[in-house]
């Protein structure tokens, strides 16, 4: 056991040295690493951000049945349990008209001559609604129609399908989220086969400006796993500067920027999520452990193609 | 201690390295291996040391039959055989010290042991004041006998030495001998493979000479020691 835990040290140790000792090189790969990880990152912070911001959206985007005055009790309970129960929604809120007329009154304080023109012509001008949002704003028409039914129709006055920008703007933020995945996928991608040649082609060197070296280590009796172990260990050195490189270098983007924009309530989420030091600790994690995978994945296909260790 | 049972090896369809070669050395015996270049010497060192197979025939070291040895075991095999090369092999960047310690990291014997280890096996090759040069620093013997440490580092059973003093002038050559010699004394199984005649002239010991990949004479020592020069 003691034997072991000492050839492993003898690893890191000699990973460690090659590392440093071959620097161009290593600067170069991590350098390419550090430019996936970073596509990687941005792209995940980029769609939790929207997908916040659409979420934060959406929370303002309901379907609005106004009823008509002369409906009765028995009729709107009727279509408020038709629309609970319908899949696609996800909560009811009946506001009566006396609530309504506050609310109203409440969103025009400032207004006096609005308020002015509303006492004259009193009590119960503002129509009791039903509020509804959706579990899926796709299904926003389908939902409404519920109200629009024949049975309906004489104490359903109209339907509203939300504020039309509100819903442009969710579309437009939703089709921005699609194109920077897809960009994202594409560019780190990229990105990562172009730093897997890069250390797949270090380690070749390596192998061979090594080779007599590995030769007498074979002849001296080193196990396969004693030749390889410095290869992985500087591969993944690789992987473990470029993902503490790159999630700095988000993270510092996020904080410069979030200053600036957690003001703004779509964005208020996604800031205390990313501002979250566990959060920050999972990014660290997360960069290193894909960095380390992209080395260690480059540096066995070169050393199954090079250092020929089945050949003993 | 080493037994060679009808080995072939052929590299090609048309060219054979060995023919059926039979060799049997005893525990601590000093077997001069002699032939001319290609004439097969160091391929039987190297399957000896399982760098290459035969394509028949058996093969036995240590109780180690080679037919029954599986891969993996390989660098454990190694570890019972020490090997000193004609070109040294030695690592440039490291000290005399370093090379030899650099066969005991190898095992995963600890810094403590390999602290111990290494000044003795660099007394008994005449290099303890040379601990701390590179090879650029010394001469070809004195690398020579560097290696041979190396070599000799895990008290090997068995030592190989495939052409030790091609690189080396006579004088130079002679002392590399001389510390195989005392190898031989400690109780070390020694196989040498040379074809200096001076050298097989003086050592006096078993040869066996190889010509065209088969063994042609094995003619028993006359002494157990070196010739006075």
């Amino acid at each position: 056991m003691m034997r072991h835990i000492i050839t492993f040290k003898r690893i890191c140790v000699a990973g460690f040295r090659n590392f440093f000792r071959n620097s161009w090189l290593s600067i170069a790969a991590t350098a390419v690493m550090v430019v996936a990880l970073v596509i990687v990152l941005s792209a995940v912070v980029l769609n939790v951000a929207t997908r916040n911001a659409i979420a934060e959206l959406s929370t303002n985007l309901k379907v609005s049945v106004y009823l008509q005055p002369d409906a009765t009790k028995d009729q709107i309970n009727a279509l408020q349990s038709e629309l609970s129960g319908n899949q696609n929604v996800d909560q009811v809120t009946y506001i009566s008209q006396d609530v309504a007329q506050e609310q109203f009154i409440d969103s025009f304080k400032n207004d006096t001559k609005l308020l002015e023109g509303l006492a004259l012509i009193g009590t119960g001008t503002i129509p009791a609604s039903f509020e509804i949002s959706v579990t899926d704003l796709s299904n926003m028409e389908e939902v409404g129609n519920i109200a629009k039914q024949e049975q309906y129709a004489t104490i359903v006055e109209s339907v509203s399908l939300g504020k039309t920008d509100v819903k442009k703007t969710i579309e437009r933020a939703a089709a921005t989220q699609r194109f920077i995945t897809t960009t994202s996928v594409i560019a780190a991608s990229v990105f990562a086969i172009v730093s897997m040649l890069i250390i797949f082609n270090t380690i070749r060197m390596a192998i061979f400006t090594r080779a007599d070296e590995i030769r007498t280590q074979k002849l001296l009796g080193a196990t396969p796993g004693y030749i390889r172990g410095p290869f992985l260990v500087e591969s993944s050195m690789y992987g473990i500067v470029a993902g503490i490189i790159s999630t700095s270098l988000v993270i510092v983007v996020i904080r410069s920027l979030g200053s600036k924009i957690a003001n703004n309530a779509e964005f208020i989420e996604t800031y205390a999520l990313l501002s979250d030091p566990l959060n920050i600790v999972l990014m660290y994690l997360g960069s290193i452990f894909l960095g380390v995978l992209v080395g260690v994945i480059s540096s066995s296909l070169a050393m199954n193609r090079y250092l020929k260790i089945k050949h003993w | 201690m080493i037994l060679l049972d009808r080995v072939t090896k052929n590299y090609s369809r048309k060219s054979s390295a060995l023919k059926g070669v039979s060799l049997h050395v005893e525990n601590k015996e000093f077997v001069v291996i002699v032939g001319q270049s290609g004439a097969g010497k160091s391929t039987i060192l190297k399957l000896l040391t399982r760098e290459e197979q035969p394509t028949s025939g058996k093969i036995i070291v240590g109780g180690i039959d080679y037919d029954k040895l599986k891969d993996r075991k390989i660098p454990y095999l190694r570890r019972k055989i020490g090997v000193v090369f004609q070109d040294f092999k030695l690592l440039s960047n490291k000290t005399s010290f370093e090379n030899v310690a650099y066969a005991l990291e190898i095992v995963g014997m600890s810094n403590k042991e390999i602290k111990h280890t290494v000044p003795r096996v660099l007394e008994i090759v005449g290099l303890s004041k040379k601990a701390k040069s590179y090879p650029s620093e010394l001469s070809g013997g004195e690398r020579q006998r560097v290696a041979i440490a190396r070599a000799i580092a895990r008290q090997p059973r068995i030592l190989i030495a495939d052409e030790p003093t091609g690189n080396l002038d006579p004088k130079h050559a002679w002392d590399v001998i001389q510390v195989l010699e005392r190898i031989n004394k400690y109780g070390t199984t020694v196989l040498l493979t040379t074809h200096n005649q001076d050298i097989v002239q003086r050592l006096n010991r078993r040869i066996v000479t190889i010509s065209d990949g088969v063994v042609v004479s094995d003619k028993a020592g006359r002494s157990k020691g070196l010739k006075a020069v």
